[in-house]
């Protein structure tokens, strides 16, 4: 054994020394025993007297107690002895002031749970982006740039180039979004899953339970040639009841038979953060299943794909972004026609503008701001009650230096006993983590994406991490004022005092009132950002979204997973529009592309328009929506000027076009729009009407231009369809009406997702409600927070002046001057506080202002807070409101001791 | 103390060890009383050191202990030396030899230059 070795052994020996405790000591005392014993007797037998004997062999052995000590000391190692009885003698402490304890607690608790949590989310959103996917780290997001530097998805061309071509990638995969249905006809049922490039799963790197993923002659080119599945095991579990002998076998998919060649590791849920996908296909099966033409996947416009790239080990992100952006700059170049002045770009995953992802990013960051705030009010409250206990407890103290106790020994009791309270706060604050997650999972988006949500919300191994730092960080923070100030303390004075504690110490005052204000300050921040939020979302409530959602159905059909062709799509809208008009209580009727203030993304046509010279790199990509005659006149849309569409604007008609008045004042200023000519989707359109401006994408966003195109004449294989049904009174009763009418036409079409449309377009909302009521939620911890530590330190601060109150009223105070008197300085204290407080709100307010909660093509202007963030009701209301909790945290200990019997107050001693 | 010496730091483990080496098991006392005997009595033992000293070569793996019965019927912990031990005893006692060495040829009357 090498002494190295041995010397590690005895540390690791002397660790666990404390954990034999009493039996070694008593063994040793055994062991000593004898020792004099042997001794003596030897000193008898040569001569010596009993007596002289044993004191001889006392004297040799240097000490019974001495002998003890040096050997308890090697026994362990000291100081974590010494820990030990800082952590008994702070336990019994913590029993003895069970009130002082329950409150740093559960005040701890509160601050730590709410920061755990908001890192859990933060931690499954941004830090860990993907799951189950080999070496992250290395994958980033690839996308495309349009010309006024959007971001957009990638065409399946422009994905081959950058395949083919760029070498500091290990791979580029694709992926696009899409709903399948899965079995039979009549008992079908909707999934979720991903169109994926051949290389999909090589890129990511994701193992799987069973079979295998795609392989490399799967992964060409050639459309509707590789008729394979990858399931997740999610589903294999809940439909296969996980059976092995899967593999091989067929799936029904959009009425098309794939085999299934593998199922994905448990811990992969697609290439989506926040998002769990079942089925996995082959992109190029999209002429099969969705009878996408063979054309459209050599579109380059048809930017549908979500990109996502493997750098090669060494290569930097800069590095691989120049060479994408060298490669995308050329393509462009070689690509006017469709890509003139687009570009790509690379960015980490998280910073992915699709996906539910993209709208938790803004409210998380936010969120975890304020949870920052929370914890300092936290920590300023717990070393406030520490600073209240260790001036009480300055006798103890003193006499414990006196009795020959060093100033780092006492300082170290503090922090320990400090930090045994941040340790239970910790541990509580840890074990409600996973239920306030819960509670947050509430927030998650409504509507049919829903399902598609899934978060891994079981705290995990980084935020033990971080809710241990915290806590440690809390108990530096609150523990170290006090334990400095212990040091500092002057034995003589103390001891002179005579123990009238509490009036002394002006620098402790000083330090104690300036904690006080901090917190006034910090819940000001808290409460005006909750007022704010709370106000900018009251607001956005307020905006008309410019069109009618109440008494409308919305149902959104799947059709093309029903393997229809585009002629009997339209006519199967058609004639079920015929139906439902019959139907009694049915006012209107239509169907669109998109959905008005949905969650799902909107799309949009690069437009030419006769008569309008576009800047240089002015994005000419205008949003639309496909829509049949009746869609403006049943959401109450009204055309400002020229005609709606009819039912003679079909395929053989020339092909016209309605734009909002936001497209006119763009592009048409001061010429008139109507029988104008705009070029899109490779044919001309002429302009016959101008609808009146209404919202699109979000209700704050400030109106983009925007255009309808009949659905007769643009509607394609890839497009969505939403049917609307407008009713007399509640929209639910006419869903069953629907079902049977659209199972009349054809029995195997399923109604998904049917929704009253104002529920829907709630979606809309998510990011400000969610920032609005974290915000308010938090807020109120925050509150709450503060007006226990004010009140505390105001009660606290009181009953150490009961005697000087005492002597105040001997000579003659009337308890209303006593009252005024101690109300006056809580105040003064309070108003230092909101001064700066209210500086800070004002500069965090300018600046969340200018947080947009998206960076995506669609809704770029859109912000978290609306134009209430300079609202000075919000500032002065959350001003009294502190104001006010001060005065009653004053108030109430001062009306106890100004009611005290002048007597008995002089006597408390 | 009338000529006798106190022991060198560091030098007790190896008379400890080198005792155990040659007695086989032992008591404290009897251990402490041996190492005084092969010094001719000019070694003076702190007998409460040896304790610590004994716990830390327990420690370092060294030695190991039990309970026994001494010679005169006393229950008593024996000390012996492990494998590591052994080998412990060697290096040291040969590091000691090569360092007494280099030092007696500083103190050697005759030395050379």
């Amino acid at each position: 054994m090498d002494p190295l070795r041995a010397k590690l052994r005895s540390i690791w020996v002397r660790v666990f020394g404390v954990l034999r405790g009493r039996r070694a000591e008593d063994e040793f005392q055994d062991e000593l025993a004898n020792h004099v014993a042997m001794h003596t007797e030897d000193g008898v037998r040569a001569g010596l007297s009993l007596e002289e004997a044993r004191r001889q062999a006392l004297i040799r052995l240097g000490g019974v107690e001495q002998t003890r000590q040096a050997y308890r000391e090697r026994r362990m190692l000291p100081w974590i002895e010494e820990l030990l009885q800082d952590v008994r003698f702070g336990a019994r402490m913590m029993t003895r002031n069970r009130g002082f304890s329950v409150v740093a607690i559960v005040t701890l608790a509160i601050g730590i749970g709410a920061t755990a949590t908001a890192f859990t989310w933060i931690d499954a959103v941004l830090l860990q982006p993907l799951s189950g996917v080999a070496e992250p780290n290395r994958l980033v997001t690839l996308e495309t740039v349009t010309a006024n530097g959007d971001w957009v998805p990638n065409s399946y061309l422009d994905f081959v180039d950058f395949r083919d071509r760029l070498k500091l990638f290990d791979g580029i995969a694709v992926a696009h979004v899409s709903s399948f249905s899965v079995g039979k006809e009549d008992h079908a049922e909707r999934v979720w899953g991903e169109l994926v490039s051949g290389n999909f799963f090589s890129v990511l790197g994701v193992k799987t339970e069973l079979g295998r993923t795609f392989l490399p002659s799967e992964s060409g080119d050639v459309p509707g040639a590789y008729p394979v599945a990858v399931i997740s095991d999610r589903y294999w579990r809940s439909h296969y009841g996980a059976d092995s002998s899967i593999i091989g076998k067929t799936i029904r998919i959009n009425q098309h038979e794939l085999t299934i060649v593998g199922v994905s590791a448990a811990e992969f849920h697609g290439s989506i953060p926040v998002t769990s996908f079942d089925v996995w296909v082959p992109y190029m099966e999209q002429t099969v299943l969705n009878g996408v033409q063979e054309w459209m996947l050599r579109d380059r416009h048809d930017r549908n794909m979500l990109g996502i790239a493997r750098l090669k080990p060494g290569v930097t992100f800069e590095q691989a972004r120049l060479e994408l952006k060298t490669l995308a700059d050329r393509m462009a170049i070689a690509n006017a026609d469709v890509s003139e002045g687009m570009s790509a770009t690379l960015m980490p995953l998280w910073k992915s503008p699709h996906g539910p992802q993209g709208l938790l990013v803004g409210p998380l960051r936010i969120l975890m701001g304020v949870c920052v705030l929370v914890l300092l009010i936290v920590c300023a409250n717990v070393a406030n009650l520490l600073l209240a206990r260790a001036s009480v407890r300055e006798k103890e103290f003193s006499a414990r230096l006196a009795l020959g106790a060093g100033r780092g020994r006492i300082a170290r009791q503090v922090l320990t006993e400090s930090l045994l309270l941040t340790g239970c706060g910790a541990v509580l604050g840890f074990a409600v983590t996973p239920w306030m997650s819960r509670a947050l999972g509430l927030l998650m988006p409504p509507g049919p994406m829903s399902s598609l949500v899934s978060m891994d919300t079981r705290p995990n191994v980084a935020v033990l991490g971080f809710t241990v730092g915290i806590c440690v960080f809390a108990a530096l923070i609150a523990g170290l004022v006090p334990a400095l100030q212990v040091g500092r303390m002057n034995l003589s004075t103390r001891l002179n005092a005579g123990g009238r504690s509490g009036t002394a110490g002006r620098t402790r005052n000083r330090l104690r009132s300036t904690l006080v204000a901090a917190e006034v300050a910090l819940a000001l921040v808290a409460l005006v950002g909750a007022g704010l939020f709370a106000r900018g979302f009251q607001q956005t409530l307020r905006i008309e979204p410019g069109f009618d959602p109440d008494h409308v159905l919305l149902n959104q059909f799947y059709l093309s997973t029903n393997g229809y062709n585009l002629a009997q799509r339209k006519e199967f809208c058609r004639r079920l529009e015929e139906r439902m008009l019959a139907a009694p209580g049915v006012t209107d009727v239509a169907y669109s592309d998109g959905v008005p203030l949905g969650f799902e993304p909107s799309w949009w046509e690069e437009l030419k328009i006769e008569g309008y010279a576009p800047r240089p790199n002015e994005n000419m990509n205008i949003f639309r929506n496909v829509v049949s005659s009746g869609y403006l006149p049943l959401m109450h849309i009204p055309l400002v000027e020229g005609r709606n569409f009819t039912v003679q604007d079909n395929e053989n008609a020339p092909a016209v076009m309605i734009v909002n008045e936001a497209f006119v004042r763009r592009f048409f200023a001061g010429r008139n729009p109507i029988g104008a000519k705009i070029h899109g989707w490779g044919d001309w359109f002429r302009v016959v009407g101008v609808a009146k401006d209404s919202k699109y994408h979000y209700l704050g966003e400030s109106t983009p231009a925007y255009f309808y195109v009949p659905f007769r004449q643009v509607f394609r294989e890839d497009m969505n369809l939403a049917f609307y049904v407008r009713t007399r009174g509640d929209s639910d009763s006419v869903l069953s009406t629907l079902r049977a009418q659209a199972r009349a036409i054809d029995p195997s079409v399923t109604v998904f997702d049917a929704a009253p449309l104002k529920e829907f377009i709630g979606a809309s909302l998510y990011p400000q409600k969610v920032a609005a009521s974290l915000m308010t939620v938090l807020g109120s911890i925050a509150l709450l927070l503060a007006a226990m530590g004010l009140y505390s330190v105001m009660a606290y601060s009181v009953a150490q002046r009961t005697q000087e109150i005492g002597v105040r009223m001997a000579l003659g105070a009337q308890p209303a001057q006593v009252l005024r008197m101690v109300v006056r300085q809580g105040l003064a204290l309070t108003g230092a506080g909101l001064v700066v407080g209210g500086a800070l709100a004002i500069a965090l307010g300018r600046a969340v202002a200018s947080v947009s909660f998206t960076n995506s093509g669609m809704g770029a202007n859109a912000k978290l807070l609306g134009s209430g963030a300079n609202d000075p009701l919000i500032y002065v209301g959350a001003a009294a409101f502190l104001c006010v909790v001060a005065a009653l945290a004053s108030y109430l200990p001062a009306r106890r001791a100004a009611s005290v019997d002048p007597m008995q107050a002089l006597r408390t001693e | 103390m009338g000529g006798k010496t106190d022991v060198w730091q560091g030098t007790l483990a190896l008379m400890v060890l080198k005792t155990l080496q040659l007695m086989g098991p032992q008591h404290g006392y009897g251990l402490a009383r041996r190492i005084e005997q092969t010094s001719g009595d000019l070694l003076e033992l702190n007998y409460g050191t040896l304790y610590p000293a004994l716990l830390k070569l327990e420690q370092e793996g060294y030695i190991r202990s039990r309970w026994g019965v001494s010679d005169n019927n006393r229950k008593a912990k024996f000390y012996e030396l492990t494998k590591a031990g052994e080998k412990q005893v060697r290096k040291a006692a040969a590091e000691w030899e090569q360092t007494t060495e280099i030092l007696s040829r500083f103190l050697a009357p005759n030395a050379e230059a």
